[in-house]
């Protein structure tokens, strides 16, 4: 059975950066698992890059869009702009300060959350963490924006109530719970004695390329396989 | 006057005394203004009160060879801070161009970095709003940049070993794992 996951452009930039673009392959061969993302994500990782000539992202580019050819990345275009837009409207007028909405969300982000909601797809690779956030615990980012501005942040209740009922079931797993999957699927067996090290590194990598990770949770985690 | 008119104000004044630690206070300042205002002319003071509290720590750009840039830079901001109250803002907002043309004219004598000051002025207020909650795609449509250029900053950075996670480790695994036995 194929098991669809949807992909956020910062997860498919970083593990390409990061020279892990093979277990893109890796799950797509021996878990079949199929990427999933919408052409905003496309745009952003292969189109754009390639068009300004952005020299810094350009490898990460042509990766990507070598997986694309190769179909384990899949672009699915399902035309859903009435829902992306519903999804940015609900979520950018959310939480207020002093009576001015604060937007968090931009179109990319809403349009793959749309698409999972279209196709049916519950879980969602993502490394940015606001957005992951409203999807998880959007109460916790409340208070981060309350610490953050120190003041009070006022909820939308509608708006609450529409967004959690389309984007709340969703489950975010981020580069770096793919990388210890990977890890326990035995992607690491070819570092010859390394395997552990091999893990942390890439941990740690998928954390500098900018996976909302912390290193208290990297440690946590090479700890127990320790 | 207003707010912003004030900070501008200060900051000019600041750049002039050459007072990096009091430009850094007003960039911290009109960030927090800029994360809910999303002005343009807002976000912008906060780029180059940044941008110039750089220019100000950096002693190569004390020397006499430099003094003329430096004048000029303050005569740029002069004008900003004149039309600060002017109803036409695409005027101002061009100003604000002539400030990174100045800005890039003080590097050009002798670049040091691939990435110039004010890019990375634009990089750092990118992911200080990043870091107080804004989102990604918000951060980078503000500051033109590209997420990923965002996300590799914020990645250096301890942002997200400040911010407790409501899921363990564990729990996370579990999903994953679960989303693997189908």
């Amino acid at each position: 059975m194929t098991k669809d996951i949807l992909c956020d452009s910062g997860v498919l930039i970083s593990l390409t950066a990061g020279c892990l673009d093979r277990m893109i392959y890796f799950f797509s061969e021996t878990q079949k698992v199929r990427f999933i993302i919408p052409p905003s994500v496309e745009y952003e990782t292969v189109t754009k890059p390639m068009q300004a000539n952005l020299r810094k992202h350009l490898f990460s580019a042509i990766r990507i869009k070598d997986a694309i050819e190769d179909g384990v990345v899949s672009v699915v275009d399902a035309k859903l702009e009435r829902e992306t837009n519903k999804i940015m409207s609900c979520a950018n007028n959310l939480f207020y300060i002093k009576g001015s909405p604060i937007r968090l969300m931009q179109y990319g982000e809403s349009e793959m959350l749309a698409l999972g909601q279209e196709l049916g797809i519950d879980y969602i690779l993502i490394d940015e963490r606001t957005t992951r956030l409203l999807i998880e615990a959007p109460f916790h980012l409340k208070q981060h924006l309350e610490t953050e501005f120190q003041t009070n942040v006022m909820v939308n209740k509608g708006n609450f109530k529409e967004l959690a009922s389309r984007i709340s079931t969703f489950k975010a797993l981020r580069s770096s719970e793919l990388v210890m999957l990977a890890y326990e699927k035995g992607y690491f067996k070819n570092f010859n004695g390394l395997e552990k090290q091999a893990l942390e590194a890439a941990l740690y990598k998928m954390k500098y390329s900018g996976c909302s990770i912390s290193f208290d949770e990297i440690l946590d985690y090479v700890t127990r396989v320790g | 006057m207003k707010p912003l008119t004030q900070i501008a104000t200060k900051i000019l004044a600041a750049f002039r005394k050459r007072d990096q630690r009091s430009l850094r206070k007003l960039n911290d300042e009109v960030l927090k203004l800029a994360g809910i205002d999303r002005d343009k002319v807002c976000f912008d003071l906060a780029i180059y009160s940044y941008v110039l509290s750089k220019v100000v720590s950096k002693p190569r750009y004390l020397d006499k060879e430099y003094e003329q840039s430096l004048k000029g830079i303050a005569q740029v901001f002069q004008m900003i801070v004149d039309k600060m109250e002017s109803p036409d803002q695409d005027e101002l907002i061009a100003l604000f161009s002539d400030l990174e043309n100045a800005l890039a004219h003080l590097e050009e004598k002798d670049p040091r970095f691939i990435v110039d000051l004010v890019t990375k002025g634009r990089l750092k207020m990118a992911a200080t709003l990043y870091a107080q909650g804004i989102g990604l795609g918000v951060a980078a449509e503000m500051t033109g940049l590209d997420k990923q250029e965002i996300l590799d900053y914020a990645g250096e950075t301890m942002m997200f070993d400040r911010l407790k996670e409501e899921m363990t480790i564990e729990e996370r695994l579990k999903n994953a794992r679960k989303f693997l036995s189908g």
